[in-house]
């Protein structure tokens, strides 16, 4: 008998730490924690890290009563209203009001609580980890044309031995085709260098300069994910894509002070070139001459381009990097090969012919080209 | 004989420092450039530097008093008072169309997924990752969609009066900035409702 009394009191008991267990999960649903919570604070405040929109939060609890600090939390603009002394004072003092908190009092309780012993270390090491790319401004190609010196060099000293043996030391007298064999494939060799190099001049592919700021376009465009036009806002409205101006990097580096990989260092620069009013001298490296004219606008909106089209995957570049050569023949090569969109408005009244002949089924589609994309007028003018 | 090799070693060494002061390609140098009276420019390009102005830059600000073509003046300073002011002064031109949603979310895909996310409840890429230390603002929460139509257009023009957010009236225009505010007080959706 007893020791079946005793199991039934343990059943109980286990019974009864069910029930206890499955209401504190109940509450813990319906209450948000408080370091959920607190991230709606931390907008405005810090705990321990200086006065930011509002008051530093550090040992708020000793200062206020905990009645006061609840109803405060909870509706701060109600108790101005109402002409609750301090509540006012720290008003003027701030100026901005504190929007309302839908929480409850033990909510509020809770996050005091979390105030009051929050350890800023602690908390530092919870957040996820960014980790840190020594790599971060190098690039894992180079689009420089080949280096083709060796070949030069060799073909050269090869060449104007030959050339001296023949005339002067006659060596391998009997044996001239040797020598017509070296004299032609060298001299080949050397106008093959010579025509490519010839070709570059004036091409800027694979150009990659140093810039003011070690600025990673693989962070902010990778890593991040913003997008191109967040910076170069001006590529659907005007002819230039536009260099943001410092005030456009602002947006995030008034929060975001220390960089991943370079620490306050870089994103510093741009603090001191707003204070002193002066531009960051960032290397433009896409240049075209003078006598082509280019819009982007142009490109990305009757285009419909993505701007990789162009510049490469830019997502994956440390320094930016030109990536086509971006000559006469590079840009005809795709207008002879992209197609217009013809439902267009502006192409509805004109160019009866192509009209005719995709209603007949004898043309898919209208290249760039025919409609005027390969005219001089069009780009040089 | 003599001075015919005297020639040929001249040419040759003439030749060599050819060779060695081009054919290299270095990355940080543009590269050679031949007959480039057509290709720099006579005129000062938008971001070259111009010993005209006293600043040096060739891009100027208006002078002061003057208002550009096409441009309104924004009066709105970017505090409490100014926000709410602009709230009550200024007016939504649009309604919301299909049209204008689309345009609206385009330019919010832009400007403002990184923080708030891609459906407004402020989870973007850039807090997610833990970059930006500071929440965004949930934007389908009961405080922005309750706030006035101006006061959402004064914030992206001038940024958020605690300062988290910055001012991004140079990058969007006035127009796109009305589609981008019905746009989200649409909820963040492109459904017309």
């Amino acid at each position: 008998m007893q020791t079946k009394l005793a199991y039934a009191q343990k059943i109980n008991r286990l019974l009864a730490l069910f029930l206890l267990l499955f209401i504190y999960n109940i509450s813990s649903v319906a209450q948000k924690s408080p370091e959920e919570n607190f991230k709606t604070c931390s907008a405005c405040h810090t705990i321990g890290k200086g006065r930011l929109v509002g008051p530093d939060l550090k040992g708020i609890t000793e200062k206020f009563e905990e009645e006061w600090l609840i109803k405060f939390i909870q509706s701060s603009q109600t108790m101005v209203k109402n002409g609750d002394e301090r509540a006012v004072k720290i008003f003027e003092e701030y100026k901005i009001p504190m929007p309302d908190n839908n929480l409850s009092e033990d909510e509020v309780r809770a996050l005091l609580e979390y105030i009051k012993n929050y350890d800023p270390n602690a908390v530092a090491q919870t957040k996820p980890a960014v980790k840190a790319n020594p790599n971060f401004l190098e690039n894992n190609f180079s689009y420089l044309p080949k280096n083709t010196k060796g070949i030069f060099y060799i073909s050269i000293v090869l060449l104007l031995l030959s050339i001296f043996d023949l005339a002067v030391t006659k060596f391998l007298k009997k044996a001239v085709a040797i020598h017509i064999m070296i004299i032609g494939s060298t001299v080949f060799l050397i106008s093959m260098v010579v025509y490519q190099e010839a070709v570059n001049l004036g091409r800027y592919q694979g150009y990659e300069p140093d810039q003011p700021i070690a600025f990673s376009h693989k962070v902010h465009a990778g890593e991040n994910k913003i997008d191109c036009q967040y910076c170069h806002s001006g590529a659907m409205e005007s002819k230039r894509s536009g260099i943001p101006s410092a005030n456009v990097c602002l947006n995030c580096h008034t929060v975001i002070k220390s960089g991943t990989n370079t620490g306050t260092k870089e994103i510093a620069k741009i603090y001191k070139a707003i204070d002193e009013g002066k531009a960051i001298e960032w290397v433009k490296v896409h240049n075209l001459p003078d006598h082509v004219y280019f819009s982007h606008a142009q490109h990305v909106n009757a285009g419909k381009m993505d701007c990789t089209e162009c510049h490469g995957d830019v997502a994956n570049m440390g320094r930016i990097q030109q990536v086509n050569d971006l000559s006469m023949g590079w840009c005809l090569d795709c207008h002879r090969k992209k197609q217009v969109d013809f439902d267009n408005k502006y192409y509805s009244n004109q160019f009866k012919k192509y009209h005719e002949e995709i209603a007949n089924g004898h043309r898919k589609g209208v290249t760039v080209a025919e409609i005027g994309g390969q005219d001089c007028a069009k780009c040089h003018y | 004989m003599h001075i015919k090799i005297k020639i040929k070693a001249a040419l040759s060494i003439v030749l060599v420092t050819l060779i060695l002061s081009s054919c290299t390609h270095d990355r940080k140098k543009p590269g050679m450039q031949y007959m480039d009276d057509m290709v720099t420019p006579i005129a000062y390009e938008d971001y070259s530097p111009n010993p005209v102005f006293a600043n040096g830059q060739t891009e100027q600000t208006p002078v002061a008093g003057t208002i550009a073509r096409g441009k309104m003046p924004y009066p709105y300073a970017r505090t409490a008072e100014g926000q709410k002011l602009a709230g009550e002064q200024l007016q939504n031109p649009y309604t919301p169309t299909k049209e204008v949603l689309e345009r609206g979310k385009a330019k919010f895909d832009i400007y403002c997924m990184i923080c708030h996310g891609s459906t407004g409840r402020g989870n973007g890429t850039l807090f997610e990752s833990g970059k930006f230390t500071a929440p965004p603002t949930d934007l389908l929460g009961d405080r922005v969609q309750n706030l006035p139509d101006g006061e959402i257009f004064h914030v992206i023009t001038k940024g958020s009066i605690a300062g988290l957010m910055g001012a991004h009236g140079s990058q969007i225009k006035p127009d796109d900035r009305w589609k981008i505010v019905t746009f989200i007080k649409n909820g963040c959706s492109v459904k017309v409702k």
